[in-house]
């Protein structure tokens, strides 16, 4: 399988007063093409400053961070902001959607920024399908349900076909039943168009729907049921469910 | 799709964008009337001394040409010695006196006769001529100005005259009376002028009549009137060109501040959008080219709602004020349209570059 998304030695840490508090420290992750993996853990313990660094929305203090090979830790602001456009798409727990514009006008902004071609029309009427969202198109975040505002926020994260597809406590504003349609829809959009996935979450029922589970705590991994690490204990138990 | 985050962003907050509108048209309609006032008022004022016919102005030392201020010192007697000069066809004394009663205007204290040799007559709406004490001739437009008919008795120089006669406009000024009645009213000598009007036989002999008046009358101001339009403008009037530079210098400062205030403001407001926008993969040059835009359609619509405005204070206020005149160039304009755009260019930059500096993730956490 091919790793899409590295990490070496990763430490971030951040100024807060005049006290330097370590939110990361030394994180060594590998993410192949077309895994559906959770980072896992407490609030504080690093997970979001994980993933704004792997959607290349921050710099790390220290380590590499290679997307597709390239090393994203070098990058100046022009070149991540590339990496943002081409490589990544963005789930947040809050949505996000811009409030002026309709589900259709969100969509079409990442479309524009990305400079997506008409071929990538059927991909997208393909994921409005998937996503039950194809006559919401017209409405404005303000006339959809949080279930609904968030299937637009995947939509728009998936229309320009990034490699790499990073959501950060994605049910986290959802009630049990929209958390549990949306997590299917990340679940068929993995197996459907081997879309890679990485979800943050606190919440434990989560995991069920992923291959991979990576726990973290005060700023490092402690455990990782890497399915392609011989290493991994629980890799020795669980073997990878699609090759 | 720019187009259309464009016009949501104003649409969005209407408020917001109709007072920044609204600003930037009151920018262009101060510069524009401003303007065109004080051009109108002197262009008027020039074609009103050049529709007298002379060819040449003769007035005491140190005394405008422009705004025709002197004082009533020059003997009438010089007229005669004038008229006996070479190709020197009619002199007219002209006494002047300024009435500051209901707004600013030039009264001229004539000889009937002799002002009808130089401009050639005037031409009469209604009435006669005046031909005692009290009375005076006016202009069609002072006479609807105020309004006045023949027969009505009006009040200047804190004095009742009373109307005779109303004459098409364009010829010096806008009141006419005696010279006699003039210099009574205002205790002055009756033998005694601002200035006469020269009109020659042949007006191709300006220079040569001119400098034979200047022999005859050294150190007096001798003017040859068909430089008058020319002359008649901002530049040439102490402290009116730097009156209109602090007018279009003031306009331009509302513009940029009320630019700045509005795209600041929505900077700030709209800081989580900005930061979707740059976890989406827009540039720094996205942002800056968005905020930069808004703030152009916001002055572009200015500049337009402006210039109408503009025409439509010039027609309100000649209505009212039959007298003004607001002279709208189109040099004026363009020159308003362009400090507008301007305005909106510099009022923006600082909020664009905030805009574009925000860190994506603190932007996205901002409430």
């Amino acid at each position: 399988m091919k790793t899409l998304l590295e990490t070496i030695g990763l430490r971030k840490t951040y100024r807060v007063g005049k006290i330097d508090v370590e939110a990361l420290r030394g994180i060594n992750l590998r993410v192949r093409e077309g895994e559906l993996t959770a980072i896992m853990g407490p609030s504080g313990c690093g997970k979001s400053s994980l993933m704004h660094i792997l959607g290349a929305m921050t710099k790390a203090t220290s380590g590499k961070v290679l997307i597709e090979g390239s090393d994203i830790a070098e990058m100046n602001d022009g070149e991540l902001t590339r990496i943002r456009r081409e490589k990544i798409g963005f789930v947040f727990q809050k949505f996000n959607l811009l409030p002026t514009l309709t589900a259709r006008g969100n969509i079409d902004v990442a479309r524009f920024l990305h400079g997506a071609a008409k071929a990538y029309d059927d991909h997208l009427a393909e994921i409005l399908q998937l996503l039950m969202i194809e006559d919401k198109m017209g409405r404005k975040p303000f006339e959809l349900s949080g279930g609904e505002q968030q299937r637009v926020a995947i939509a728009r994260a998936l229309a320009a076909k990034p490699a790499i597809l990073l959501a950060d406590e994605p049910t986290g504003s959802l009630d049990s039943k929209n958390s549990e349609i949306v997590l299917n829809m990340f679940r068929e959009l993995n197996r459907r168009f081997r879309q890679t996935i990485i979800l943050v979450t606190h919440n434990p029922e989560l995991v069920t729907y992923t291959d991979r589970l990576i726990e973290m705590r005060d700023g490092v991994i402690v455990s990782d049921n890497d399915p392609w690490n011989t290493d991994s204990e629980l890799a020795r138990t669980s073997a990878p469910s699609r090759v | 799709m720019k187009k259309q985050m464009i016009i949501s962003g104003l649409t969005a907050r209407p408020v917001r964008s109709i007072v920044s509108i609204m600003a930037v048209t009151l920018e262009v309609t101060l510069i524009i009337v401003i303007v065109g006032l004080v051009t109108g008022i002197l262009s008027e004022k020039a074609q009103r001394t050049v529709g007298v016919g002379a060819e040449i102005m003769v007035q005491p030392a140190g005394s405008s040409m422009i705004m025709e201020l002197s004082g009533n010192t020059l003997p009438v007697s010089i007229a005669d010695k004038l008229r006996e000069l070479s190709g020197v066809k009619a002199v007219a004394p002209i006494q002047l006196q300024i009435n500051m009663q209901d707004g600013i205007e030039t009264i001229f204290g004539i000889e009937p006769k002799s002002f009808d040799d130089v401009t050639g007559g005037l031409t009469w709406h209604q009435g006669r001529p005046f031909d005692g004490p009290d009375e005076i001739v006016v202009d069609n437009v002072w006479a609807k100005s105020k309004p006045a008919v023949v027969g009505d008795m009006v009040e200047l120089l804190n004095h009742k005259f009373k109307v005779v006669g109303i004459v098409e406009q364009g010829k010096g000024a806008r009141v006419y009376t005696s010279r006699e009645t003039l210099s009574a009213v205002t205790g002055q000598q009756s033998d005694r002028v601002a200035m006469f009007y020269v009109k020659l036989n042949n007006p191709d002999l300006v220079k040569t009549v001119k400098s034979e008046i200047q022999g005859l009358l050294p150190g007096y101001n001798v003017s040859d009137v068909n430089q008058f339009l020319s002359l008649m403008t901002s530049a040439n009037i102490t402290g009116l060109r730097p009156f209109m530079q602090s007018v279009v210098f003031i306009a331009l400062c509302i513009g940029v501040l009320v630019i700045f205030l509005s795209m600041y403001t929505t900077v700030t407001e709209r800081t989580r959008e900005i930061g979707i926008l740059r976890s989406l993969g827009a540039s720094k040059g996205f942002i800056v080219g968005l905020i930069f835009e808004e703030a152009a359609v916001i002055s572009v619509l200015g500049v337009i709602f402006g210039i109408g405005a503009s025409f439509l204070l010039r027609r309100i206020l000649t209505t009212v004020f039959p007298t003004l005149i607001v002279d709208i160039t189109s040099t004026w304009i363009v020159a308003a349209s362009v400090s507008a755009i301007a305005s909106g260019i510099v009022g923006s930059f600082y909020p664009s570059l905030k805009a574009a500096s925000q860190d994506p993730v603190e932007a996205l956490a901002y409430e």
